[in-house]
């Protein structure tokens, strides 16, 4: 009683300065988030490194075309000095490692006069918005495929989600992104004497997204389904979970509270990166449908050896890579309390 | 003697528009020659599939012809070709006369050609654009060989220090460029050049402002930057030319928007609004046009039967030629195709009709001589390289090289669907009509020049060549052995050659210089200096309603009719 | 051996359950699986057709691939004597088919077992040791997933020359990365597992423990990964022969008679979907294959 009437007082008599420590574990998640942040800064600067290196051994020099009348070599010296490609390639490098830390990402090749900041701002929300409505479809679509497959294994839903997934997998995007122009645009424009059909190339926001976006969500929509269902049959048949449904427990709830936890561990693994990889685009589908985006920059870059258009794609797919990568491993501590990140 | 180019009155576009449409090979619309019967105004709108993005909106830059087609709408140089390719015709010039030593051209301006934002197109206009382009910090695509080569005291372009701006002033005040009056543009050359006046038609000898430039640079600036001298070129708002359009919109690697330029010295244009769209894929530009979304498309491959076998779009189709050509290059430095015998042989032993008929889909037609059909100089008399399978391997058998040599060489291809169609087809044709099993050798475009600009390849193909201007100086010059490694791969040794070519560019006669062009191009078959294949002639399909479409054999590639934009119309439809 | 009362000498071992015959037991319940039989059937039936096409050829029983008939150009199934239609150069798409198996077969199966090697060692040393090397580990990972594959495959042929042996290379090594992260959160979760804990505690050596009970537990998704990635490799050659790598037209291979029929889309639709469904075909055997592999080692399964 004694020490309770102290510590009361204590209490009363000093209000603490320290602030109080919060849950220790959003401490440590916190210093985890901070650290992998940190971590990024050298990931970054070994991929920039590597790229550069990649870049400067490929055969083939920016200034050579593809078809035609070729540059003559005075152009091509003139064009050099005017790049800084004269100077030794490890002073390119520092050059660009200190100009990209300043954000700095240098004049496109290709695109005479435009900087590389400008070119994938520019075309960068096209891509994003398409991959982020995609990723959206799916997400639902296919963790509940693979679901639903999972629970009712070896029935007609089972049999048609393979099928699906195998469609999915062996058509290319873009003969269905193709075939999907031909029977909503081609076609519906003929039968409806040109007032219904889906517009086929460009992007807009609004039915321009519908082919797009399905057709980008294809093959990821297929895998996600795949992979839930493999990892919820794994889970199916824990024993704890042949308890819980003895237990005759409503199937929802034994679904819902033990199985998705446990089985969606490699599902979020492999949405991180499908997440990256559908926000930074696919060249295929912007091809196909003629969309602005930077998911072709990347191949259009490689193809006409634009050096800092090259560096500039890859530094922010790595950015974005690395951010989608720590998101998921975070996701683990809570789809799954008993993962430790060390 | 004074030689004085005819002072040209254009008069009504239209006009000039109707002769034109006889050029086509295949006319589907009739021309009329005037607006009735046309569209109302929010109807005229025009779309095209440039295919591919512009790199820059700046004349001097643009070196593809999806970047000219813009360019050249946008812009205009002082000259243009004539609609039969016969001579020149003024643009921004009214005309021009040449001093008698053929070393001095002057240009007369138009007194009624105006910017797009009015103001009037001047003598110093031109000098400034001219000394742009040749300014080496800005290290323009095409300045070599046209500019450098021919304007006085350009010759040393290729030594100046780009990074010195001192140095870049001193060379460019030193070239033969003046305007002694608002309305004259004196050119200055290094030597006689009959040629010279096509060069005046290119689009990247367009006139630029130097107010619009500096402005949009904040200033004026040193010359050895390039930044700021590009800088204007980027918004649609600063570039200001002095062509038949302006640019109103662009949407980058989607599409750019032009508009009449009412100040434009013919009249406004019928076309309200003139969209070239970037898409690149040719399924999906096909079915865009046929849901009418797309008034001029290019067809090409399977596609090309498709429109034929349908009885609506065949009437839509256009087939039209082009001054275009390929053949396959030889590495005359290696063996075996140091040997005559042997380059002959394989250019002998394929069936250009089967090449052309079915595997192109009937959209080129065989060539056995050097410049095509519709160029000055065309002159298919000479047949040695025709297809002959027994000759053919008579001169294979004559020539006396193994099998196993010729075996080992590789027909380098560059990654296009197109190119790979074609030598597949080749290849088999050396298997079938000579027994010889060549393999081919992909790789990505760019490895490819790298590799030929080195001389590491046996045979490469197609090679081709569109005509920059309907001049064959523009194609002799390729052979000749200073352009060894930069635009003649195979480096043939080709006695006599170079000193009848640079006689015929120099030369002033019109028929002495075709008689010589005629001669070289002899040898070069005769020879096998390399082994012709086909001329490229272009299938595209045009909407019905687009109406006075002036076709020439020159227009950009995949944008038929781009020299006369101004003169097109909608019908009411 | 299954004795209902334990012998108090016989401690029950759980790092050896019934062992003996676990292999011919799987191989028992992997037979007894329809679908399992009915994948591998078609998987021997493809190596077959893969060994056999030359033979059939100069029997006459098939049209050469390489020949050309260029006056039936892109014609459909069923007509002038080609049972499935022909290419943008006449030649017969059945037979192309039948060839296009060996290339795109062997890239299909070799270049997973490089990924399997690689992606899965990285993944179970990551998750399995965890700390410091997980964390190098990964963030290796993601320099290799930030990497431009285009241009390193570039170098890679440019430097050691075009053969089958860089593609394989070449698709492999990019493509490791995926099944690394997978097969390391795999691990991660299953780490803490009680039978893990109670296998640490009894002293047992780590990889005993890998083996026994993490693959088997995380071969499902593992299983997925790989059998996506068949035609995800066969695909990836066809864009690697645009840049010079390897398989150099006329050879058939399946990924790029899909990108050769898609220009013809149009004229014949037939010559992208009959490729298409070859690699389909393939995908789903061994999807089969898989499913049924994984069923016959789990040894949970035990009926």
């Amino acid at each position: 009683m004694s020490a309770e009437v102290g510590r009361r007082s204590k209490r009363s008599a000093s209000p603490s300065f320290r602030p109080r420590l919060p849950n220790t574990r959003a401490v440590s998640l916190s210093l985890y988030v901070v650290r992998r942040v940190l971590w990024m800064i050298p990931v970054i600067f070994f991929v920039v490194l590597i790229t550069f290196v990649l870049m400067h051994l490929a055969p083939g020099s920016p200034w050579d075309k593809g078809g035609g009348r070729q540059l003559s070599q005075s152009v091509v010296r003139n064009l050099n000095i005017k790049y800084g490609l004269d100077k030794p390639v490890w002073q390119q490098f520092l050059l660009y490692v200190w100009n990209a830390a300043h954000f700095d990402f240098g004049l496109s090749y290709q695109y005479e006069g435009k900087t590389v900041a400008s070119l994938i701002l520019g075309g960068w929300p096209y891509t994003f918005t398409i991959g982020a409505l995609a990723f959206c479809l799916v997400v639902p679509i296919g963790i509940g495929l693979g679901v639903l497959a999972a629970l009712r294994q070896n029935t007609r839903t089972d049999y048609l989600t393979m099928t699906f997934a195998t469609f999915g997998a062996s058509f290319p995007n873009f003969v269905v992104g193709m075939l999907m122009i031909i029977v909503f645009g081609v076609l519906a424009y003929n039968v409806s004497g040109g007032n219904v059909s889906l517009p086929v190339t460009g992007f807009g926001l609004d039915d321009h997204l519908i082919m797009p976006v399905i057709t980008l969500a294809l093959l990821p929509t297929a895998y996600i389904a795949r992979l839930t269902r493999a990892s919820t049959l794994d889970t199916l048949r824990q024993e704890y979970v042949r308890t819980a449904w003895a237990k005759g427990l409503s199937e929802r709830l034994v679904v819902l509270r033990h199985i998705l936890r446990n089985s969606l561990i490699p599902v979020a693994t492999a949405l991180g990166p499908t997440f990256a990889l559908l926000i930074t685009g696919s060249v295929i589908v912007e091809t196909v449908f003629a969309i602005p985006g930077i998911g072709r920059s990347f191949v259009t870059a490689v193809e006409s050896r634009d050096y800092p258009m090259i560096l500039g794609t890859t530094i922010l797919f790595s950015v974005v890579i690395a951010l989608a990568n720590l998101v998921v491993d975070i996701l683990y501590v809570f789809i799954d309390p008993r993962v430790r990140l060390d | 003697m004074h030689r004085s180019m005819f002072d040209f009155r254009l008069g009504r576009v239209l006009a000039v528009g109707a002769a034109m449409a006889t050029v086509a090979a295949a006319c589907g619309s009739t021309p009329a020659s005037g607006p009735s019967g046309a569209a109302p105004a929010s109807q005229q709108v025009l779309s095209i599939n440039d295919q591919t993005e512009p790199n820059s909106y700046d004349p001097g830059q643009e070196t593809y012809t999806y970047e000219a087609a813009v360019g050249r709408n946008v812009f205009e140089p002082l000259l243009k070709p004539k609609a039969d390719l016969s001579d020149v015709t003024g643009a921004a010039a009214s005309g021009y006369t040449v001093s008698s030593d053929g070393l001095t051209y002057t240009f007369h301006i138009r007194s009624n050609a105006n910017w797009s934002d009015g103001k009037p197109v001047t003598g110093s206009d031109f000098v400034y654009g001219w000394k742009r382009l040749l300014n080496p910090a800005l290290a323009a695509g095409y300045v070599d060989p046209f500019f450098d080569t021919n304007v006085a005291g350009a010759a040393d372009y290729g030594k100046v220090d780009a990074t010195n701006a001192t140095a870049i002033d001193a060379f460019l005040s030193g070239l033969g460029l003046s305007a002694p009056n608002s309305k004259t543009f004196v050119v200055k050359l290094q030597h006689p050049a009959a040629y010279f006046k096509w060069v005046a038609t290119l689009w990247v000898g367009a006139p630029i402002r130097q107010d619009v430039v500096e402005s949009a640079a904040g200033g004026s600036f040193p010359s050895s930057d390039a930044t700021k001298a590009e800088a204007w070129a980027s918004n649609a708002s600063t570039i200001i030319g002095n062509g038949p359009f302006k640019i109103s919109a662009i949407v980058p690697k989607d599409h750019v928007t032009l508009v009449p330029n009412t100040h434009y010295w013919a009249g406004t244009a019928a076309i309200k609004q003139l969209t070239y769209d970037f898409i690149p894929d040719a399924n999906t530009a096909f079915a865009k046009y046929r849901t009418g979304a797309l008034d001029i498309i290019n067809v090409q491959g399977a596609n090309v039967t498709v429109v034929r076998n349908d009885p609506k779009l065949s009437k839509q189709a256009k087939l039209i030629p082009r001054l275009t050509a390929f053949w396959m290059a030889y590495n005359t430095k290696r063996s075996p195709l140091n040997n005559q015998d042997v380059r002959m042989a394989l250019a002998k032993a394929i069936d250009r009709n089967q090449l052309t008929q079915d595997v192109l889909h009937g959209t080129d037609k065989p060539l056995t001589s050097f410049l095509p059909k519709g160029m000055l100089g065309y002159d298919n008399s000479d047949n040695a390289q025709s297809f002959d399978a027994a000759a053919a391997k008579q001169l294979l058998q004559k020539s006396g090289v193994s099998v196993a040599d010729l075996n080992k060489m590789k027909l380098l291809t560059r990654n296009t669907t197109t190119n790979q169609t074609v030598n597949q087809f080749i290849i088999q044709q050396w298997k079938t009509n000579l027994g010889l099993d060549i393999q081919l050798n992909v790789i990505d475009s760019k490895t490819v020049t790298k590799m030929i600009r080195a001389g590491n390849f046996d045979i490469y193909g197609p090679d081709g060549w569109g005509a920059d201007y309907p001049d064959p100086q523009d194609w002799a010059d390729i052979f000749q052995s200073g352009s060894c490694h930069a635009l003649n791969w195979g480096c043939p040794t080709l006695p006599g050659y170079d000193a009848l070519v640079q006689k015929a560019d120099a030369s002033q006669s019109a028929s002495s210089r075709l008689a010589d062009y005629k001669t070289a191009q002899k040898q070069l078959i005769d020879t096998a200096a390399v082994g012709f294949l086909y001329q490229q002639y272009e299938y595209d399909l045009i909407q019905p309603w687009v109406t006075n479409m002036s076709i020439t054999p020159i227009d950009d590639e995949y944008v038929p009719g781009d020299f006369y934009y101004q003169g097109v119309y909608i019908k009411k439809h | 051996m299954a004795s209902a009362v334990a012998v108090p000498s016989q401690l029950i071992d759980w790092e050896q359950p019934e062992q003996i015959g676990l292999w011919g037991d799987a191989w028992a319940r992997f037979r007894r699986n329809r679908l399992a039989v009915i994948g591998l059937t078609i998987v021997v039936l493809l190596i077959l057709d893969a060994l056999l096409a030359p033979a059939l050829v100069h029997f006459g029983l098939l049209i050469d691939p390489l020949t050309q008939d260029v006056t039936h150009i892109e014609v459909g199934p069923g007509r002038f004597g080609h049972l499935l239609g022909t290419d943008e150069l006449g030649r017969d798409t059945l037979t192309r088919l039948m060839y296009g198996a060996r290339i795109s077969l062997s890239i299909g199966i070799f270049v997973q077992a490089i990924v399997l090697v690689i992606g899965g060692t990285i993944g179970l040393t990551a998750g399995y040791v965890g700390g410091r090397v997980d964390n190098l580990l990964m963030r290796f990972t993601d320099i290799w997933y930030a990497f431009p594959d285009l241009i390193f495959v570039l170098v890679l042929v440019s430097v050691f020359g075009p053969s089958l042996l860089s593609i394989f290379g070449a698709i492999g090594i990019v493509n490791w990365v995926s099944l690394a992260r997978l097969v390391r959160g795999q691990v991660l979760a299953i780490k803490e597992k009680e039978y893990v804990e109670a296998a640490r505690a009894t002293g047992s050596r780590p990889l005993k423990i890998v083996l026994r009970h993490l693959v088997p537990n995380s071969l499902g998704p593992i299983i997925v990964t790989l059998t996506f990635g068949v035609p995800q490799a066969i695909f990836l050659e066809a864009t690697l022969s645009f840049i010079g790598v390897g398989i150099q037209p006329p050879t058939p291979t399946w990924g790029q008679m899909v990108n050769d029929g898609y220009q013809a889309v149009f004229a014949n639709p037939s010559s992208v979907v009959f490729p298409s469904l070859a690699i389909g075909l393939t995908m789903l055997a061994f999807t089969f294959i898989g499913d049924g592999l994984r069923d016959a080692l789990d040894p949970r399964m035990r009926r």
